[in-house]
């Protein structure tokens, strides 16, 4: 063992990294190669590939009427969705973090919209939105705050103006219970003697969480924030099971847009999908150059 | 940092090495074929049953078929794979892409892969008996540049289905034959509390039909006479001006630009919709439901009266040269088209079929009467124009804003189809 030459043991670690390695190579690297390059090749609707394209592809992309509104749409959709998700985590991971009568099932139940597949999640809210026999315009209706059932009034998801709204809504709603649980866990690192300091020099509630509390939840925090940017941005089922994009492109965001592409252009449907993935690093990296990840927390 | 570097060397490695196996398994020759020894045809066809496990399913369809195929034909093996057909254009597209191309594809279109001669000429693999009993019109669309080389499979026509006891309630005696009569039932039909008069779907599964039905009752169409885009012809934005008109008095399926066929039919079904534009492939979804025995079924309303057409969809089937086994595809279609399997299919699926002699043995259906009366003369989308893929998807996407804005939808869907 100990006779083995140099260069065998340098290449030793090999063996324990290699399986790794290709696994990545295969299944993250691989993919991203082939599709930077079909985004440069010319591809018929049947799958021939009739040579190179150039950036032609690009250029076809870049000048869709809806390319400008879908990409700026994408932006707000992420901003809106992991914003508010957040915010209610941060509400929500304080509440359940006090000892309560009855916490242990209402933390089992913020699983439950977690643990549902997200389309059928979408399909739900798109059925209880339903113009003739949705629940929550028949609600609406009992309510008085809609005439007539079937009209479009009854009619949310119809119209951009308020089927966005729902979209996002529905979005906070499956990314809450992630986010509140890797919230949870984070304050559950935080030392109760912190809290006892603060109490000490008299520090007020609001002050007591602003300083303490939220400093100490950054690393969990830029975590759970920094899946659900990635998340958010390449979320597909709910806008499509709920609207797929429609009224024309009017609900749809960037990831919707390359697939209806698809459909049409696969090379152009390729370039879509690398501006998206240029994007979401784009994104990644103002967010982590934003939360100052790296910065050790005093 | 070292390590990381060479990890990443080798990932990069890796992945070169990977894709240019890819590129290589395209070239490799996939011939099984052995002298004498029997042959297996890979078949990949779109399922229209309910999916998987359901006792309709294309699985199950395609078994009967072909074990009875195999008993007459010991040396001939079939392998059939049946995908939904939300995925089967894309699954496909990935065989051709990778070289891996099946013996024979039934699916919904076959033009784009006759340029780079990919198919078999349909008459290598069918005999000549078979395409004389296809309907002209249909064959015709089976030809590129003069050479046939699609084979119709089935077809579905359209008509106006209407609920005879809303039409009852609402005092019409009649069911439409032209816009005008069709604007005053539905104007009745509101009255008597029906919340979607006439079931429009603009939405995206399929709002390239249902326009081009009211293109049609216009004297319009996607193409003009001399074979041109026509997109926003006079008589298109008239159609859709008639449509806007419609749907601003509520008279329809409130935003009709977002919903998708499926649902109107399901509507109707439950007896919400008082008229919707439907095939006999929507009787099976309106016999599951309460309108069942309450309703009929009349030829498509027009701007002046009933159309003289309808709009014809044919589906595809077809045979790749690649392996090279015309004379054992020739046994499986001519049993195919021969045999009762066309027969099973109309009979399970509410199909059309292709063939004079089909459409002969079903002329005793009432229910597919209007349909059958129909289809020799149907009119066709203009699926083998290689930009018609680009042009359906931008109309299933947008086409329900020409309810708002017919001139301006229309004029944008026309630059679609006119540029690159």
């Amino acid at each position: 063992m100990q006779r083995k030459s140099r260069g065998l043991r340098a290449l030793e670690p090999l063996v324990w990294v290699g399986p790794a390695v290709v696994l990545i190579a295969l299944v993250v690297i691989w993919p991203v190669v082939e599709m930077i390059r079909s985004s440069f090749l010319k591809i018929s609707r049947f799958g021939v590939v009739q040579g190179s394209n150039g950036t032609a592809n690009y250029e076809k992309l870049f000048a869709e009427p809806d390319f400008g509104s879908v990409m700026w749409r994408s932006l707000i959709w992420v901003v809106a969705v992991v914003g508010l998700t957040v915010l209610i985590s941060l509400g929500l991971a304080q509440l359940f973090n006090q000892r309560f009568p009855g916490r242990k099932i209402a933390r089992w139940a913020l699983i439950a919209p977690w643990a549902a597949s997200v389309l059928m999640t979408a399909i739900v809210f798109k059925w209880m939105l339903d113009p003739e026999v949705g629940m929550i315009n028949m609600v609406l209706r009992d309510l008085g705050l809609i005439d007539a059932l079937g009209g479009a009034s009854a009619d949310p998801l119809g119209d951009a103006s308020t089927a966005m709204p729902w979209l996002i809504f529905v979005a906070v709603f499956v990314s809450v219970p992630f986010t509140t649980y890797a919230l949870m866990a984070g304050l559950a690192t935080i030392p109760g003697d912190v809290y006892e300091a603060a109490r000490m020099d008299g520090a007020a509630k609001w002050r007591t969480y602003w300083s303490i509390t939220l400093p100490l939840l950054r690393p969990a925090l830029t975590v759970a924030a920094l899946i659900n940017i990635m998340n958010v941005f390449n979320s597909f089922p709910i806008i499509w099971a709920m609207t797929h994009g429609q009224p024309g492109y009017s609900t749809a965001t960037s990831t919707i847009f390359m697939y209806i592409l698809k459909n049409a252009n696969i090379g152009e449907s390729a370039a879509m999908s690398v501006v998206n993935f240029g994007m979401v690093i784009i994104l990644t990296a103002i967010f982590l150059k934003v939360s100052r990840w790296k910065t050790e927390v005093a | 940092m070292n390590k990381r570097l060479t990890g990443a060397a080798l990932g990069l490695a890796a992945a070169l090495v990977l894709t240019s196996c890819g590129a290589d398994a395209g070239g490799a020759p996939a011939d099984d074929k052995a002298e004498g020894g029997p042959v297996t045809l890979k078949m990949v066809a779109a399922d229209y049953g309910d999916g998987p496990g359901k006792p309709n399913s294309g699985e199950t369809f395609w078994k009967a078929i072909v074990d009875e195929f195999q008993a007459a034909n010991p040396n001939i093996k079939v392998e059939v794979q049946v995908i939904n057909w939300n995925d089967i254009d894309k699954q496909v597209a990935t065989m051709v892409q990778n070289g891996q191309v099946p013996d024979i594809l039934q699916t919904g279109d076959y033009s784009g892969f006759v340029k780079d001669g990919l198919l078999h000429k349909v008459d290598e693999i069918v005999s000549p008996n078979v395409q004389q009993d296809l309907l002209t019109k249909f064959a015709e669309y089976g030809k590129v540049d003069g050479a046939a080389y699609g084979l119709p499979f089935v077809s579905s026509a359209r008509g106006l289905f209407y609920n005879k006891d809303l039409f009852e309630k609402a005092g019409i005696a009649e069911p439409p034959k032209t816009w005008d009569e069709l604007k005053a039932a539905a104007e009745k039909l509101k009255k008597a509390g029906v919340s979607q008069p006439f079931g429009l779907p603009l939405g995206q599964e399929e709002a390239q039909g249902e326009s081009y039905l009211w293109f049609l009752g216009a004297g319009g169409g996607y193409k003009d006479a001399a074979g041109k885009w026509a997109i926003n012809s006079p008589q298109n934005v008239e159609a859709f001006t008639y449509l806007k008109g419609m749907v601003d008095a509520g008279l329809t399926t409130p935003n009709p630009g977002t919903k998708d066929r499926k649902k109107v039919w399901e509507d109707f079904a439950a007896g919400k919709v008082g008229m919707v534009n439907g095939g006999p492939m929507s009787i099976p979804i309106f016999d599951a439901g309460s309108v069942k025995d309450k309703y009929g079924v009349v030829p498509v309303a027009g701007k002046t009266g009933a159309l003289d057409t309808t709009l014809g969809v044919m589906d595809w089937i077809m045979a790749f040269n690649k392996n090279g086994h015309p004379a054992e595809i020739k046994k499986f279609f001519d049993f195919f088209y021969t045999g009762d399997a066309v027969q099973k299919i109309v009979d399970t699926y509410k199909l059309l079929p292709v063939t004079n002699g089909g459409i002969e043995k079903l002329s005793g259906d009432e229910k597919l009467k209007p349909f059958l009366d129909a289809l020799p003369n149907a009119s066709f989308y203009p699926f083998t124009d290689p930009k018609w893929s680009e042009v359906s998807t931008a109309v299933k996407q947008t086409i329900g804003g020409a309810a708002k804005d017919p001139a301006k939808v229309l004029g944008d869907l026309q630059k679609v189809a006119e540029t690159g």
